[in-house]
């Protein structure tokens, strides 16, 4: 046994250039894999971090019901407090309470319908990009309590309302005991998200004020929360769930749940992608296979010599898969580490192409893309094409056994 | 002025077809006209109660023919001076708290009154049903010593209205004992209900009036007139929305 | 001149074929690589298609008209007339294929237990099959007849939220241009299913006439779509159209409606060809290798053929169009297994196992890959140009060797 792979490791450099070339193959093909392949799941985390960052969040601590039904009086009692327990949680990096009412806003001749969310100033930039997105006055003050009547609102609101900076804003709504709520506020900034359905209906208040103006008391309707670690949202969900297993009618929503259909979107996304992959690793077998047979072809008299000395088909074939192995060996371990390296790089430094940054400039997306360094992002790729490889050395391995050994060592 | 000579007319046309048995139809207009006199100016005490609270509003309430009324909320005192006028099925509402009139869109003509279980609809357009429906005296019997009449209401086709039927049980000194609603599989939604009935400035008034849905035990909301006046002269500028916007009244 | 090109291309091509199986693999890898980058992009240019075809569908039409203040302030309030004359003519001049006049207000749908916002379109159903608007799939009853329908059509999500079901009465609620309440009560005729279940709660279908009727605009609409059915294209012709809109009325090209789908496909279309030069890439090193190949076994001969006078030029351009041929061999069949394998499949490609929420990205469940004459020219171009560029070296490689060190080796 030792003797075969002592032949084989040599068999592999007669011939270096070849060798190389091919190891060279894999490795580029291996480095692209594993590039591709981690870009494309920290993409993913990207699109899903995106998406949940504007405004819903990675879970919500609601009234049961509420989600589909959204009547005012499904609150969460306590909701400050609760919200300020959950935020100095291990794995949370942000909780927020709000509470949301629909009102009128009215201006001189119509009245809008307006989605009014009473936030905490201090913690909301933690779990929605809107704070980030005033292009005119400023955000909610960091203080602003109860009697703080300011109020930030989207761009369109504020053009179809023809309000500016410091001008007076009112509104009427329902209170949680279905009283009348009106109030009027100062608009201290406006939003614009780059999207008209959200600019034309948003405002945000400060949730003191909002639970005063809609007599909720304490209450609120959710508080949403933001982890660290995106892939624990389930343990973080189920460890939320025994806290709160205490007060029957509040539910701890993961993100799924609230924004049913984006998990496909991603995966859908995925379907696409392995057509690609499944190319790049079919040509790289290609050349796989084209170097062994070569190098089998070239050696038909040596094979032919080794078989009349005795030397088992078997025994020959195994040569081969070895000599494959050994090379793929090799090109997998490159591949990865140099792949490795290039993602580990990117993963901190980030990665970008030409048009992304204008697009994050628009919607308030990162400009950058963070490919995911892990485990499975590194191997799959290289794995796949040592395997692929192994399979491609298959043909010229069993040619072999056809040989026959006069007729092979006249071979030229 | 329209209205008295219709209701004149239909006086007449009753005295003189006494032993006729009275449409159906006219049983709901005389019902309503009852209910609303040419004017009128009342005093009422709204409750509404859920299973987790019960909250009741004062007001004064003027009605002039079909198509006007003004409410006006007397106490809580952080509700009073909140108020509702409707004008031929429009409706604004207005609250000192911000001073403006607002009025009110049709998206939110469905939505509750007031918190109530009545929405602004409810309010705005209640004599809807004479027209909007076909109607169809379904029976006639006698109950504590009154003959009672028992009227179907299905709405016209393009009528803009939810229901499959309503079932209107009405008494014969008018007043409406209960108006069902039901929706067009034949189930029972809500139902509006009038009990405690007494003399009230020449009438005899249901002075207690439940809204409850039908499968919602712990879920209704009561008008308790105190008071009612009835054909009192009401100033030309009452329904209007100047006059919403102020609370003297 | 002309008989040394003569004898090098007899000779090149008789030098590819001395060792026919090595020339056989390397034909095999660059069919199969040609093959890889065609379908690739065909697929990826199927799915493009697709996605901007179903947005536009929704949106709908490649360019829209409408009220100045429409976009910011969709309601009654903003509205047009009816397109005549002038207007009228240029929407229907070629290249536009189909265009709809549609009012579009927000209104309110109730039925006996709930009521809810939605969008209320009033159509004429005709012009929008034209247009390809339609929902996706009526469920339930049928969709509107004509232009005089009176009935309403329902997405399923919002029945059910409703608690209504098909030949019930459900009321619209919507304002007139006075601000006053216009409603009136309609059947449900008809359920449909969206592919976004999102646009099921929203959008609620009635006939134009009847719309127009209830909110008392008289013949007036709110938005105007056209199409050409090409949405590359539509940069010729809107202007035309911009032109006889009149002043109060803005007419917008689709990349102004929906900006970001605009930004997606942009970012989409330099993939293509760096996939191909990525595919072509992974090929070059097994190109390479088989050249080096050639050249090394034939040293011998080459020396040869230096000692009796062949120029280094010439050589090189033999080791090149060895390598010529090859690649338009592979070129060749290349295309025509990627036309032969496209083909057929253009009428869909199922992937409805894996695709669950493809719906998201405005996909149907079935894969259409769209062959182009100009991605097969992009991937001959690739081929031939960076092909010979992989050759050069060993080319330049087999010319500069020595005669006399050529010819002494074994």
């Amino acid at each position: 046994m030792n003797v075969t792979w002592l032949l084989a490791w040599r068999n592999l450099w007669r011939h270096s250039r070849r060798t190389w070339l091919t190891v060279a193959a894999m490795v580029f093909c291996n480095i692209l894999l594993v590039f591709l392949i981690s870009l494309q799941l920290g993409s993913y985390t990207m699109m899903i971090d995106n998406t949940l960052g504007t405004f819903s969040g990675h879970i919500q601590v609601q009234h049961e019901g509420y989600l589909d039904q959204q009547k005012m009086r499904q609150t969460v009692p306590a909701v400050t407090e609760l919200a300020q327990t959950l935020r100095g949680q291990d794995g949370i990096a942000a909780a927020a309470a709000r509470g949301i009412a629909f009102a009128l806003a009215a201006s001189e001749e119509r009245s809008f319908g307006i989605q009014i969310v009473g936030v905490e100033p201090a913690h909301e930039p933690g779990v929605s990009t809107f704070p980030g997105l005033v292009k005119q006055g400023r955000f909610l003050s960091p203080d602003a309590g109860a009697n703080s009547d300011e109020i930030v609102i989207g761009s369109v609101l504020a053009e179809n309302l023809k309000v500016g900076l410091g001008d007076e804003l009112t509104f009427l709504g329902s209170g949680r005991d279905g009283s009348f709520a009106a109030a009027v506020a100062t608009v201290v900034g406006i939003i614009d998200t780059g999207f008209d359905e959200i600019d034309r209906s948003i405002a945000e208040v400060p949730l003191a004020w909002f639970q005063q103006v809609f007599a909720m008391g304490d209450h609120g309707h959710s508080v949403v929360i933001r982890v660290i670690d995106f892939d624990a949202v389930p343990q973080q969900v189920s460890r939320l769930e025994e806290d709160l297993a205490g007060s029957a009618e509040l539910v701890v929503l993961d993100w799924d749940a609230l924004q049913p259909g984006l998990r496909q979107a991603i995966a859908s996304d995925m379907t696409s992608a392995w057509f690609m992959y499944g190319v790049l690793i079919i040509l790289v077998a290609f050349s796989v296979l084209n170097t062994q047979l070569m190098s089998v072809l070239e050696r038909t008299r040596e094979f032919g010599v080794m078989l009349a000395l005795g030397m088992g088909p078997g025994k020959l074939a195994r040569l081969v898969g070895l000599e494959t192995l050994m090379m793929s060996t090799i090109g997998l371990a490159i591949g990865v580490l140099l792949g490795g390296l290039l993602v580990w790089y990117l993963s901190l430094a980030g990665f970008y192409f030409p048009g992304m940054e204008e697009m994050g400039k628009r919607f308030n997306l990162p400009e950058r893309m963070y490919p995911e360094f892990s485990l499975l992002a590194i191997m799959w790729g290289p794995v796949t094409v040592f395997l692929f490889a192994l399979l491609a050395a298959l043909y010229p391995a069993l040619r072999l056994f056809g040989l026959q050994p006069v007729a092979a060592m006249r071979a030229a | 002025m329209k209205l008295l000579l219709a209701l004149s007319l239909a006086m007449f046309a009753v005295a003189g077809a006494a032993d006729e048995p009275l449409a159906a139809r006219d049983i709901i207009q005389r019902a309503m006209d009852h209910f609303r006199g040419q004017t009128s100016y009342s005093e009422m005490t709204m409750v509404i109660n859920r299973p987790e609270w019960q909250r009741s509003m004062t007001m004064r309430a003027w009605t002039e023919g079909d198509k006007q009324t003004l409410v006006r909320v007397t106490e809580p005192r952080k509700d009073a001076g909140n108020g509702t006028l409707s004008l031929d099925g429009n409706m604004w509402t207005y609250t000192p708290k911000i001073n403006r009139v607002i009025k009110v869109p049709s998206s939110m003509m469905n939505q509750n009154w007031m918190g109530s279980d009545f929405s602004n609809k409810d309010i705005s357009k209640n004599t809807d049903i004479i027209d909007q429906y076909d109607h169809t005296l379904l029976e006639q019997r006698q109950q504590d010593g009154h003959t009672v009449y028992v009227i179907e209401s299905i709405p016209h086709e393009e009528a803009a209205v939810v229901w499959g039927k309503e079932i209107l049980v009405i008494r014969d000194d008018w007043i409406m004992l209960e108006q069902q609603f039901w929706d067009q599989d034949g189930e029972l939604v809500k139902r509006l209900a009038a009990s405690k009935i007494q003399e009230m400035s020449g009438r005899s008034v249901a002075t207690v009036i439940r809204m409850s849905k039908a499968n919602e035990a712990d879920e209704w909301t009561e008008l308790q007139t105190a008071e009612v006046e009835f054909d009192l002269d009401l100033p030309g500028n009452l329904f209007t929305l100047s006059s919403l916007r102020n609370p003297r009244q | 001149m002309g008989g040394a090109a003569a004898t090098v291309m007899v000779l090149a091509w008789r030098n590819l074929w001395r060792n026919y199986r090595r020339t056989l693999i390397m034909l095999a890898a660059i069919t199969v690589g040609v093959w890889a980058m065609i379908f690739m992009a065909a697929m990826m240019r199927g799915m493009t298609d697709q996605i901007v075809e179903n947005t536009l569908n929704t949106l709908p039409g490649e360019v829209q008209l409408h009220h100045l203040d429409y976009r910011r302030d969709p309601s009654v309030v903003n509205r047009m007339p009816a397109p005549s004359g002038p207007l009228r003519a240029a929407l229907e001049a070629p290249p536009a294929v189909a265009w709809a006049a549609r009012v579009r207000v927000p209104a309110v749908l109730a039925s006996e237990r709930d009521s809810r916002g939605v969008v209320l379109l009033g159509i004429d159903p005709s012009a929008e099959a034209a247009l390809g608007s339609l929902p996706h799939e009526i469920i339930a009853g049928r969709f509107l007849d004509s232009v005089d329908d009176r009935g309403v059509v329902l997405g399923a999500s919002l029945a059910r939220r409703l608690e209504t079901e098909l030949g019930k009465r459900v009321v619209l609620m919507s304002q007139d241009p006075d601000n006053d309440v216009a409603d009136r009560g309609a059947r449900v005729v008809g359920i449909y299913k969206a592919r976004l279940q999102g646009a099921e709660d929203v959008f609620v279908y009635s006939g134009l006439t009847a719309t127009q009727a209830m909110l008392g605009i008289g013949t007036d609409v709110s938005e105007i779509a056209v199409t050409a059915h090409d949405y590359r294209l539509m940069g010729a012709w809107y202007q035309a159209i911009a032109d006889v809109a009149g002043p109060g009325v803005e007419v917008l090209p689709w990349p102004q409606l929906d900006y970001f789908l605009d930004s997606m496909l942009r970012v989409q279309d330099g993939f293509s060809l760096v996939f191909m030069v990525v595919i072509f890439l992974a090929l070059s090193f097994g190109l390479v290798n088989t050249l080096v190949m050639a050249v090394f076994e034939r040293v011998r001969e080459i020396g040869l053929m230096q000692a009796l006078g062949m120029r280094p030029g010439l050589i090189l351009a033999q080791v090149l169009v060895e390598s010529v041929y090859l690649l338009s061999l592979g070129l060749l069949l290349g295309n025509v297994v990627a036309w032969l394998s496209i083909k057929p499949l253009e009428s869909g490609i199922d992937i409805s196992a894996v695709a669950q929420g493809v719906e998201m990205m405005a996909m149907g469940t079935t894969l259409y890959p769209a062959l182009a004459l100009q991605d097969m020219a992009m991937a001959t171009v690739v081929v031939l140009g960076l092909g010979l560029v992989a050759s050069l070296l060993p080319a330049w490689r087999a010319a500069n060797l020595d005669p006399i060190q050529a010819l002494s080796r074994n």
